[in-house]
């Protein structure tokens, strides 16, 4: 499937006294690589929540081609078209690899395993699909879960920190893969701590500090951004 | 492997079918419990092994069947089938009735949400009398049906265990692990995973409210303590966590290794029993939280269906 468009327009979350969103407005279009970049604390995983249903926003709207996608819950919004990985590995543990992929597939069973089957070889895992997912090092357990998430071809795709822990070899798989996911049309948005990844990867970097977009940008121009520093660093 | 499976399975069905026309009294009896607690505890597996949503109140749906069942024996004159069917026709509602606040409760709250149905049960048995004879119990009218409910609830046993073996293979039965396995990553996947669990849990309600009805039967007579003991749901527990929990034959391995060893047990020293469960629940535990049958199958790689 192709990419859809994906716009947050002004969107509120706070817990208790905290506002972890306080309204933040982007825009995605189909066929780029985004990244969504901050200090810790400053909203990010929040806004991934907010947009996958994980938690309801307080005020605002999310789109996704046009349709509005906040209030549905979860699996609503994994079937319009939005897969996800988790910034904690969120593998089903006790299934096997190939089974984790399995799990959303209907109707002809030896399609889906041959579907399946292709993916892991995709991450270089298909001798491994028997093994539990459980049981795999914490690298290809984060390979498992993304290519898990493609078994919907999803149409927009958000990465939470896909390099931490993954080693150099695995991690140039996986940009390729991200990379690739791109030119089949789809709109990816990361989050990522590792810069190396974000401005190598991402055509367009969101900056997040304090639940706000305090920038965004080309990779370049961001880096040379002085809101962007003072946030990293301080003043 | 899998023709010798079959093949032992065979000689076990076919023995169980002939066993009566050897059987002691006692025997048969015996061996109508042991499919009862097979049916019980492979019930309980399917919301709680597979799924992962412990319930502490399961004996609510064997109590609401034995209720459903005797009043529509003694009271409407009911043959005793259909009243049975009739016993997992309202256990079955009624899971859909608790399902649906409670199933969006996570871990300890369902379970203790569960805990509390059984008792408000117990309690609405014994108050509402003119229904359920109140504290006085309810009789049956006298009936020896002994070997066809020996027949039917072998049957219910085979059906609750067919019908894990058709969930454990299936994508179905997939999605309801995931479900144990993560619950936030299933529904980033797209899976309804609160209507996974009503199905589960409606799957596992319908056999113990045939089940209480067939023993409401059997027995006679029933009163609220007699079919809402928390005790039955205990031993349902500790039979599928000794077996082995979201395998296909735990539940059954559970449930006649501990009701053999129960009647040992409570034949020469009755206050010994509940302490021998309880034993067994803090040595599984301890000792193979995955019991029996999920030890051997990780230790020797063996599929889930074992």
């Amino acid at each position: 499937m192709a990419g859809a468009s994906l716009d947050i327009q002004d969107l509120h979350k706070s817990f208790g006294g905290v506002a972890a969103v306080n309204g933040v407005s982007l825009r995605l279009e189909p066929g780029r690589i985004y990244g969504l970049i901050g200090p810790n604390g400053s909203g990010k995983t929040t806004l991934f929540n907010c947009i996958t249903g994980v938690e309801r926003p307080d005020a605002g709207r999310v789109v996704l081609d046009g349709e509005r996608i906040d209030g549905l819950k979860p699996y609503q919004i994994a079937l319009k078209g939005v897969g996800r990985t988790f910034q904690v590995i969120r593998v089903f543990p006790e299934l096997t690899a190939l089974e984790n992929l399995l799990v959303v597939t209907r109707g002809d069973r030896a399609a889906a395993a041959a579907r399946a089957e292709e993916l892991l070889r995709f991450v270089k895992l298909e001798r491994l699909k028997d093994e539990f997912a459980g049981n795999l090092s914490y690298g290809q357990q984060k390979l498992v879960e993304f290519v898990r998430m493609l078994m919907r071809d999803p149409r927009l795709v958000l990465l939470d920190e896909p390099a931490a822990g993954v080693n150099r070899t695995l991690l140039n798989d996986l940009l390729d893969a991200v990379r690739r996911l791109r030119d089949q049309g789809k709109t990816v948005l990361l989050v990522e701590h590792d810069m190396k990844v974000v401005m190598g990867l991402c055509e367009h970097v969101f900056v997040l500090d304090h639940g706000e977009k305090i920038a965004e940008g080309a990779p370049g121009v961001i880096q040379a951004d002085e809101r962007v520093i003072e946030a990293y660093f301080g003043r | 492997m899998k023709a010798g499976v079959l093949g032992a399975l065979a000689i076990v069905l076919v023995a169980a079918a002939v066993y009566p026309v050897v059987a002691t009294g006692y025997g048969l009896r015996a061996t109508l419990q042991v499919f009862m607690w097979i049916a019980l505890a492979g019930s309980w597996n399917i919301i709680s092994g597979l799924t992962g949503y412990v319930s502490f109140g399961h004996v609510a749906f064997f109590g609401v069947g034995a209720y459903t069942g005797a009043i529509l024996v003694a009271t409407h004159g009911w043959p005793w089938l259909p009243a049975a069917l009739a016993g997992g026709v309202a256990a079955t509602v009624l899971a859909l009735l608790i399902g649906y606040p409670c199933l969006r409760l996570k871990g300890p709250y369902f379970a203790i949400a569960m805990l509390g149905l059984n008792e408000v049960l117990r309690a609405l048995a014994s108050y509402f009398e003119g229904l359920t004879g109140g504290g006085n119990g309810l009789s049956l009218p006298t009936l020896d049906a002994s070997l066809p409910i020996y027949y039917v609830t072998g049957l219910l046993a085979l059906a609750v265990t067919g019908t894990t073996y058709l969930i454990v293979t299936s994508r179905f039965g997939l999605r309801l692990m995931t479900i144990r396995e993560d619950e936030v990553a299933a529904e980033a996947m797209g899976i309804d995973t609160f209507r996974h669990k009503l199905y589960a849990f409606l799957l596992s309600a319908v056999a113990p409210g045939i089940a209480g009805a067939l023993m409401a039967r059997d027995q006679g007579y029933i009163e609220p303590i007699s079919v809402f003991p928390l005790a039955t749901t205990i031993t349902m527990i500790v039979m599928v966590l000794f077996g082995g929990k979201g395998t296909v034959w735990g539940p059954v391995l559970g449930a006649v290794v501990l009701f053999v060893a129960q009647e040992m047990v409570w034949a020469r020293y009755p206050y010994l029993h509940p302490a021998l469960f309880g034993t067994i629940i803090v040595v599984v535990v301890l000792a193979m939280p995955r019991g029996v049958l999920g030890l051997l199958q990780i230790k020797y790689r063996l599929p889930r269906t074992v």
